[in-house]
């Protein structure tokens, strides 16, 4: 499924999925009928636009998860703007790329995304790196909630920040393709978990549960 | 003289609010005072023509158009007649018993005029103008006389620096109106500019990307405009220098970012001293600089800044030829000034470190880490 309010490039991206193989169930301009959709069209890989004209990519995202679970969604964007990609990132999008990326990276991304793999670039790397920091120097939570990095993940991570690929990070720390591949998705996820703890902990206390 | 400015509506509105109260006191000390007088007769037309300008100055100073020098001129001239009129009907032995001239207090309305509508300097000249025929009419010179003269310039000084002042804040006020204004036209723009121009220079980079010759060329092209415009519309907005004040390190080193240089940061700012960001971003520069001189077009760089409590780390990686270790130590021992100078000696003078690792055909990476000072 392919979600952009741009119509060109809505329709580029669908020519070049259906030309490399993909079957495209479903194209929309809009978020909220995105969410509508996906319970019926049933998607395993969303190509998002993060920004669309009525609700946020967080809200798209959510609502997409909500519906279907096992949803698997490829973030793309114009424009790098910092914080709203970490905060798609924290609601459960499982990779990022920006629109200015090549046609051969993008159906990559598109393919390990649907293998359930996570699509880091190195800009997101940065940012998935700062949040960790900004988290361990914020007075923690009561709880000692607040997720930490390995050094194996931190180091890890900053070489996909550097640029490197993940043969070549491999090959620098003697490991293998697959294991660097987990170490970036566990940096991922202990994000969005915490983020859902975050999230419920602020329902409990608003008495919103 | 300076173009009129909103604060000044109030105070020529003062003006008229004085001239008319200081017109009532005038009729009151000339009914009260008339039996006097030389020539008692006169008073009455005289008092006349202090009412019509006090009506006429009312309306013609209301119009911003008109407090220009022909009225400012005729009012004081009209004033001095008034005033120099009491030399012939007062009389001067009525004026030597301290009986006041005929303008009274209204003889300083004029005065404050010029310093609304010149400043100081017009307030001082016309204080001065109007204090020598108050003296000269009344001819006798004590305590008294020259106080009110001193009081009136006194008066005159105030306004006109009061005055400077309001218009120096007007101006400021404008100026931040303006400023904010292109602010909120710059965010407009950048939400067009990435609703579409940007998207579009993206499909054709892409769509483009595969094909050979000039297609392939203008995709390319398409593609570096694309990157150039993304870091214009979303660059952060930059604070103004200065040396003691903290800048977000990130207003300097995202403009860097290209089709072929990646910055990796984290989302918030990076705070550090004005002068710590652009030592860094000098250094980063210099980095990116020697890459583009010393390998092939299109080498990529990655750029990551790393926020530590204790420090700032900024890495430059480049996928390039990648330099001899040898060469680089050799360069240095000769003393050319190249990379490591430029960069050590900048990190250097803010107690940071340089990493240099490189490896023919491996890239070059240049790691700079500066602590956070205290």
């Amino acid at each position: 499924m392919v979600v952009d309010d741009h119509p060109m490039w809505r329709d580029g991206v669908a020519r070049d999925l259906a030309a490399a193989g993909y079957e495209v169930v479903a194209t929309t301009g809009e978020g909220r009928q995105a969410v509508r959709i996906a319970g019926a069209a049933r998607p395993d890989v969303v190509v998002l636009d993060l920004q669309l004209p009525d609700i946020s990519g967080v809200e798209v995202i959510t609502g997409l998860l909500e519906a279907l679970p096992s949803v698997r969604v490829l973030m793309l964007s114009a424009s790098g703007e910092q914080q709203s990609v970490l905060d798609a990132v924290k609601a459960g999008a499982s990779g990022y790329l920006l629109k200015s990326a090549g046609q051969a990276e993008f159906l990559d991304a598109v393919g390990r995304t649907a293998a359930g793999d996570t699509v880091f670039t190195p800009g997101l790397a940065g940012l998935v790196l700062g949040e960790f920091r900004r988290l361990a120097v914020e007075p923690a939570g009561d709880d000692g909630m607040t997720p930490k990095l390995t050094e194996r993940e931190t180091e890890v991570l900053r070489l996909v920040a550097k640029g490197l690929s993940y043969r070549q990070i491999a090959e620098r720390l003697v490991l293998s393709h697959r294991t660097v591949q987990n170490h970036v998705q566990n940096t991922l996820g202990k994000l969005q978990l915490h983020n859902r703890v975050e999230l419920t902990r602020y329902a409990i206390e608003k008495g919103l549960d | 003289m300076a173009e009129t400015s909103g604060l000044q509506t109030p105070l020529w509105r003062a003006i008229a609010v004085y001239r008319i109260a200081a017109l009532v006191y005038v009729a009151i000390l000339v009914v009260r005072n008339v039996g006097a007088y030389e020539r008692p007769v006169l008073a009455w037309p005289v008092l006349a023509v202090t009412a019509g300008w006090t009506v006429f100055t009312t309306y013609a100073y209301a119009d911003p158009a008109r407090r220009r020098p022909p009225l400012l001129v005729a009012d004081l001239l009209v004033t001095m007649a008034v005033m120099a009129s009491s030399a012939y009907i007062v009389g001067a032995e009525a004026l030597k018993d301290g009986k006041p001239t005929l303008a009274v207090a209204w003889h300083v309305a004029p005065v404050i005029a010029w310093a609304v509508a010149g400043g100081r300097r017009w307030g001082i000249a016309a204080a001065v103008a109007m204090g020598a025929t108050d003296l000269v009419v009344r001819n006798h010179y004590d305590q008294a006389a020259y106080t009110g003269t001193v009081l009136m310039l006194l008066a005159a000084l105030a306004v006109g620096y009061l005055v400077g002042i309001a218009e120096v804040s007007q101006k400021r006020l404008e100026r931040a109106i303006q400023m904010e204004a292109a602010t909120r036209e710059r965010e407009r723009l950048a939400r067009d500019i990435h609703d579409s121009v940007l998207q579009v220079l993206a499909l054709v980079k892409r769509r483009g990307a595969g094909l050979d010759g000039e297609a392939g060329e203008l995709a390319r092209l398409a593609g570096e405009q694309e990157a150039a415009l993304r870091t214009l519309v979303t660059g952060r907005s930059a604070e103004p220098v200065d040396a003691n004040a903290e800048v977000d390190l990130m207003t300097l080193l995202d403009p860097y970012a290209s089709a072929t240089v990646s910055v990796a940061a984290p989302a918030g700012a990076v705070r550090l001293p004005a002068r710590t960001a652009t030592e860094i971003a000098a250094a980063v520069a210099a980095a990116l600089d020697n890459v583009s001189r010393h390998c092939d077009p299109g080498t990529k760089v990655w750029v990551l800044v790393e926020d530590e409590p204790g420090s700032v780390t900024v890495s430059v990686r480049d996928d390039g030829c990648g330099i001899d270790p040898e060469r680089l130590s050799q360069a240095e021992g000769q003393g050319r000034l190249g990379v490591a100078q430029s960069i050590r000696g900048r990190i250097a003078d803010l107690d940071g470190t340089v990493t240099i690792t490189s490896a023919p055909g491996e890239g070059t990476e240049v790691e700079l880490s500066v602590p956070r000072p205290g």
